[in-house]
């Protein structure tokens, strides 16, 4: 059926209707507006900036000059006295005495920029001329009386351009990008896009083999051989990591938490109790404790759970396939059972107002073994061996931008009298149509 | 009057193909006489339904634009073809799902659209194919 302009956007379920060339405009408007508020802080810069400091070393006419007096400027500022050298001159430009009050260009304009809070400096500014002795000095031809001592480059002046130019850079390649895509099609953009990715010439840690879109790459998993099987799989995310997020939210919150807490302390010990800060305080000070149960629970664990080392037999794994498997775990404790698993979650992201949010389901669990009533001994680690059996049918890992397929093999402990602990080892599966060639990539 | 419609066909009534078949088919524009064409688009593709926003790869893009404001020929069957990919595979999952189908895009005078699309299926090789992996 055919579409017509739409003025306002709405969400049906998953799919979102609106006016793309609403969309278009809106994005060219924003973008064009950066760029005119770029272009005119660049233009301000150049008059208000470039041009008097280009002027002065370019078109001032040097001179000699008499120092007749000297004093400190001063101005109230924000709640502070500002300073600046002030040095009466005496000089002659074409063929008539002039003796303004002077220093550099912006004293020479009246302006406040000659102003500054570093007293010290200014007064050591005034001392390196000295009254009744002769300088050199620079005056504007076009306005005789218009002169200067000092004419040194202001470096930070370039500072002042970064701004606008950043301004001019963002508006002016959102706008090429918008009226590049202007009246495209998603399917059109999508083509664009994809064509513009970079050749697979540079593309290097690519094994030979097929192309498979959207399937993560097997290096990482594939580049670390095991002593027993063929490889030995990487831990998706470290122990550690956990444990140093945690300790840092712990330190971050208890010591916020703690200056509040001292003077509600101090209230009460000084017979004068503040009961409203002592109440308010209390639910945060319960969730620091409970952060430091937390911490101290995840570090006893990841001192008492050792490594956990996984091996496999092939990779990557393809549907109706069966792998050897061989987990070994080390510690020194009594663990409840052992448990490992094939496991495939969906990962879909979405936006709610502002917020990206990801949503994770895990839609199969696939039995590898379980072991109960293990004694584990520092040296020497508990090993068993299974066999991994990927159904037929099963979906390959699929990665997209917001959706994603991922399959792992997840070793669960539960250890008595402490938290049970999960890790995961992320596996590839192929389609059976991508299955690699033998030898294409060794361990 | 009728309301203008895209008719897509694809050659073989298998709604289920493979990794490296061939897909082909043709696609024409009905009813749209009145209104010149300014530009079809044909595309093969792949995007995401569920919970998650929306994903959309182009495996195959043809795009074909009126010459001197004369509008296509609205009448005139399409035929395009594309050999498909290894993946993604379509996939009905809990809360991702990968759809596959062909796009055929019109555009008409006054930025009125016309949109069709043809889904089918990527399934993987069938099973019997497949030597057992070595270990």
């Amino acid at each position: 059926m055919a579409r017509n302009f739409r003025y306002f956007e709405k969400k049906r379920g998953h799919r979102r209707t609106g006016s793309r060339t609403l969309g278009s405009l809106g994005e060219a408007l924003f973008f064009a507006s950066l760029l005119v508020l770029g272009c005119a802080g660049l233009v301000a810069g150049i008059l208000w900036l470039l041009i008097p400091e280009w002027r002065l070393h370019h078109g001032f006419k040097e001179t000699t000059c008499l120092v007749q007096k000297k004093r400190l400027g001063e101005k109230e500022g924000d709640g502070a006295t500002l300073y600046r050298p002030e040095i009466k001159i005496e000089y002659e430009a074409q063929g008539k005495q002039y003796s303004p009050w002077t220093y550099d260009l912006n004293t020479a304009d009246m302006s406040d920029r000659a102003y500054s809070s570093d007293r010290a400096a200014v007064e050591a500014a005034l001392d390196a001329f000295v009254e009744g002795q002769k300088y050199p000095c620079w005056y504007d031809p076009s306005k005789p009386d218009r002169a200067v001592l000092v004419r040194a480059y202001q470096g930070w002046l370039w500072l002042v351009f970064l701004v606008p130019a950043s301004f001019v850079m963002l508006g002016a390649g959102g706008l090429v990008y918008t009226i590049h895509h202007w009246g495209k099609s998603a399917e059109h953009r999508a083509a664009t896009v994809q064509r513009a990715q970079p050749s697979e010439l540079f593309d290097l840690d690519r094994p030979p083999g097929p192309k498979l879109p959207n399937i993560p790459e097997l290096s990482d998993i594939t580049n670390s051989p095991g002593t027993t099987l063929a490889y030995r799989l990487p831990l998706s995310h470290s122990p550690g990591w956990t444990l140093l997020g945690l300790a840092a939210a712990c330190l971050l919150w208890n010591g916020s938490v703690s200056y509040f807490a001292v003077a509600a302390v101090r209230s009460h010990l000084a017979q004068q109790p503040d009961w409203l800060l002592t109440l308010f305080i209390l639910p945060f000070l319960a969730i620091g404790v409970a952060l430091i149960v937390c911490l101290v629970r995840q570090l006893v664990q990841a001192l008492a759970v050792g490594l956990t080392l996984v091996e496999i037999s092939d990779h990557p794994l393809l549907p109706g396939g069966e792998y050897r498997l061989l987990v070994s775990q080390s510690g020194r404790l009594a663990m409840r059972s052992l448990e490992v698993w094939l496991s495939c979650r969906e990962e879909a992201t979405y936006r709610q107002g502002t917020n990206a949010r990801t949503e994770t389901r895990e839609v199969r669990r696939l039995p590898v073994f379980r072991r109960e009533g293990l004694a584990l001994d520092r040296g020497q680690p508990f090993q068993a061996e299974g066999c991994v059996r990927v159904p037929a049918g099963a979906m390959h890992s699929f990665r997209a931008d917001h959706n994603e397929v991922r399959w792992s093999l997840v070793v669960r402990g539960e250890t008595a009298g402490r938290p049970a602990f999960e890790r995961a080892f992320p596996v590839i599966v192929y389609p059976l149509a991508g299955a690699p060639v033998p030898g294409s990539h060794a361990p | 009057m009728n309301e203008p419609a895209i008719l897509i066909r694809l050659d073989s009534p298998a709604r289920t193909y493979y990794p490296g078949q061939s897909l082909s088919g043709q696609y024409r524009l009905e009813s749209a006489e009145g209104d010149p064409i300014r530009a079809v688009e044909a595309s093969v593709l792949w995007y995401t339904e569920g919970k998650g926003e929306q994903d959309l790869a182009v495996h195959e893009f043809w795009r074909r634009d009126s010459q001197g404001g004369e509008g296509l020929d609205p009448r005139r069957p399409e035929r395009f073809s594309t050999t498909l990919p290894i993946s993604p595979l379509s996939y009905d999952g809990q809360i991702i799902q990968v759809r596959w189908c062909v796009r055929v895009r019109a555009f008409l005078s006054r930025g009125r659209e016309l949109v069709a699309e043809k889904g089918f299926r990527l399934g993987d090789r069938p099973q019997q194919e497949v030597s057992p992996p070595e270990k």
